[in-house]
């Protein structure tokens, strides 16, 4: 079975869609910043079950009411001031014209060694690269679990 | 007058008076499944039973602090009478902030320590600062020192030259921590079993199985193996958090090869993850950051230096930040630039006892020296100059 599905991926090879390199780019980028989140899952607080017969909203949502109100009160004018995220932060620094060095001239500059591959699948040295996508793969059956699962899964 | 010394990290807060010894604190707050209404800030932690699930508040992002909301909690908590009982109008504060921070995280901070905390007196510094003065102060004949300060959010190298900060030799590769650990969540997740939601958990994974491979290819090779001669794989068990509260790597000796144990535990298997992340940290181009590895940035770092001080900075490289703890790290670190440096110098790099608070006892001694009194900015300079005198006496 296993063979059959390789002959057949090579004859598809030509009709499959293949993402330009906007698109490739477009996905590593994705990948790299969901690298970057805090959490995967939502809130807990944010995805309470609906009120059952069990539960006593109207008790909580006393608790939670004064809380809430006088925090708005308080931090208002900090809500203004501090709530900015990074990107905002770093845009109204402005260091493209600021003098070096800042902190966009501190980063570390890309590698002069070439890019080492690894397959996307099981994560060995692979030598293969993914006519659709352009990921790596190191085996027939790497490729086939990577068509079946990532191939085309994450493109924008 | 009490001088609280408190390195402000992205992942963990490291705090203590000058006099005694440190605490280190998540910095952060957390969410649980099991008591969705209550958030636990800081080491609050503790007292969550069943931490799967477990959902982070930080207060920073991409280690600069920007959550001010999140981090005043914190440092309520911390400087509160739960904890650190802190007399403000009595206490002088040695506060750290990431290098190039924003001008307008520098205010805000100001702001808070002196207006809203009302310290007396108040040092911002770099934490690798700390960790230059920790290295002076135990090397004293030494000129120069290469900071190299691996946390959670990313990892800088930063030259120092009696003690001063060389501005322009300072570099930040983006893979900290936290890159690493959700990485590994990413192709346990793809692998074998869904941990996506597990980031607590799985950083414990990390921190318990992860390595740095002395021989890349050679690892990758034995881990290609089946059975017993598969020395790098491990089985990493679970925690259920009602039996098994810790998770843990099986020892060798119990190891069911088969991975089909009778014992019912939940179990993950890993091989190459073992050493493939924590590369991530040499070899940032494994998945797709265009940035230099360590070893590199440090080459790179050294020769926009002065030529005359380079063979100093070889020789003094000194590691912090909880990446370092990775085994094998150091060794790895020093064969590379051994080979990358040029073959007339030594080298020589260094891991503290404690890389992680390191810059924290560097602090400390700070705290003690003679002319502390001088750096600081107290509360009458503040209210009578503003930011000015901030700007000018910190150099952040």
């Amino acid at each position: 079975m296993v063979l059959e599905k390789k002959g057949s991926a090579r004859v598809e090879a030509g009709q499959r869609r293949v993402l330009d390199e906007a698109t490739r780019q477009r996905r590593l980028t994705r990948q790299l910043e969901a690298l970057e989140k805090d959490n995967f899952q939502d809130d807990p607080l944010s995805s309470l079950p609906p009120p059952g017969p069990t539960a006593r909203l109207p008790a909580f949502s006393e608790t939670e009411e004064p809380e809430k109100k006088k925090r708005k009160t308080r931090g208002d004018h900090f809500k203004q001031r501090f709530r900015k995220n990074f990107t905002t932060l770093l845009e109204e620094e402005n260091l493209s014209e600021k003098a070096e060095p800042n902190y966009l001239s501190a980063v570390a500059p890309p590698s002069s060694l070439p890019p080492r591959h690894f397959c996307c699948v099981c994560g060995f040295p692979s030598h293969y690269t993914c006519t659709t996508c352009g990921g790596r793969y190191c085996s027939s059956k790497c490729l086939i679990t990577h068509r079946e699962t990532r191939c085309l899964k994450w493109t924008l | 007058m009490a001088t609280l010394v408190l390195d402000n990290g992205a992942y963990t807060a490291k705090i203590g008076y000058s006099q005694e010894k440190v605490s280190v604190i998540p910095n952060c707050q957390f969410r649980s499944k099991t008591s969705r209404l209550k958030t636990f800030t800081a080491n609050q932690l503790d007292e969550i039973k069943d931490p799967s699930g477990l959902f982070y508040i930080l207060p920073f992002q991409k280690g600069y602090l920007v959550n001010w909301d999140v981090q005043r909690k914190v440092w309520d908590h911390l400087f509160g009478k739960e904890m650190f009982k802190v007399e403000f109008a009595d206490t002088s504060v040695i506060i750290t902030e990431p290098y190039f921070n924003f001008s307008s995280i520098q205010e805000s901070m100001n702001e808070i320590l002196f207006e809203e905390y009302q310290f007396q007196s108040a040092l911002r510094i770099n934490a690798g600062s700390l960790s230059a003065h920790h290295y002076f102060h135990s090397k004293p004949s030494e000129l120069c020192c290469l900071v190299v300060d691996s946390g959670f959010s990313f990892t800088h190298i930063a030259p120092y030259c009696r003690s001063k900060k060389m501005k322009d030799g300072i570099c930040r590769i983006n893979v900290g921590g936290k890159l690493l650990t959700n990485h590994l969540k990413e192709i346990i997740s793809y692998r074998q079993l869904h941990v996506m939601d597990e980031t607590h958990v799985i950083n414990q994974v990390k921190e318990d199985v992860c390595y740095v491979s002395q021989q890349f290819y050679k690892d990758m090779e034995i881990a290609q193996l089946k059975g017993e001669e598969n020395s790098v794989m491990r089985d990493y068990v679970l925690p259920d958090f009602s039996s098994i509260k810790k998770g843990f790597s099986k020892p060798r000796e119990e190891m069911v090869y088969s991975g089909k144990y009778k014992t019912g535990e939940q179990i993950l298997r890993l091989a190459n993850e073992r050493f493939a992340v924590p590369e991530m940290l040499f070899h940032p181009s494994d998945i797709g950051i265009q940035e230099t590895g360590i070893p590199e940035a440090i080459v790179h770092s050294i020769q926009s230096l002065p030529e005359e001080m380079q063979p100093h900075f070889y020789q003094n490289i000194i590691l912090t930040g909880g990446n370092t703890l990775f085994t094998g790290f150091r060794e790895r670190l020093e064969a590379e630039l051994r080979s990358l440096a040029p073959a007339h110098l030594p080298v020589s790099v260094q891991l503290p006892a404690n890389p992680i608070t390191y810059s924290w006892e560097g602090g400390k001694l700070l705290a003690h020296s003679p002319d502390y009194e001088e750096i600081v900015v107290t509360r009458e300079d503040y209210e009578e100059n503003g930011h000015c005198i901030c700007e000018e006496k910190f150099d952040i």
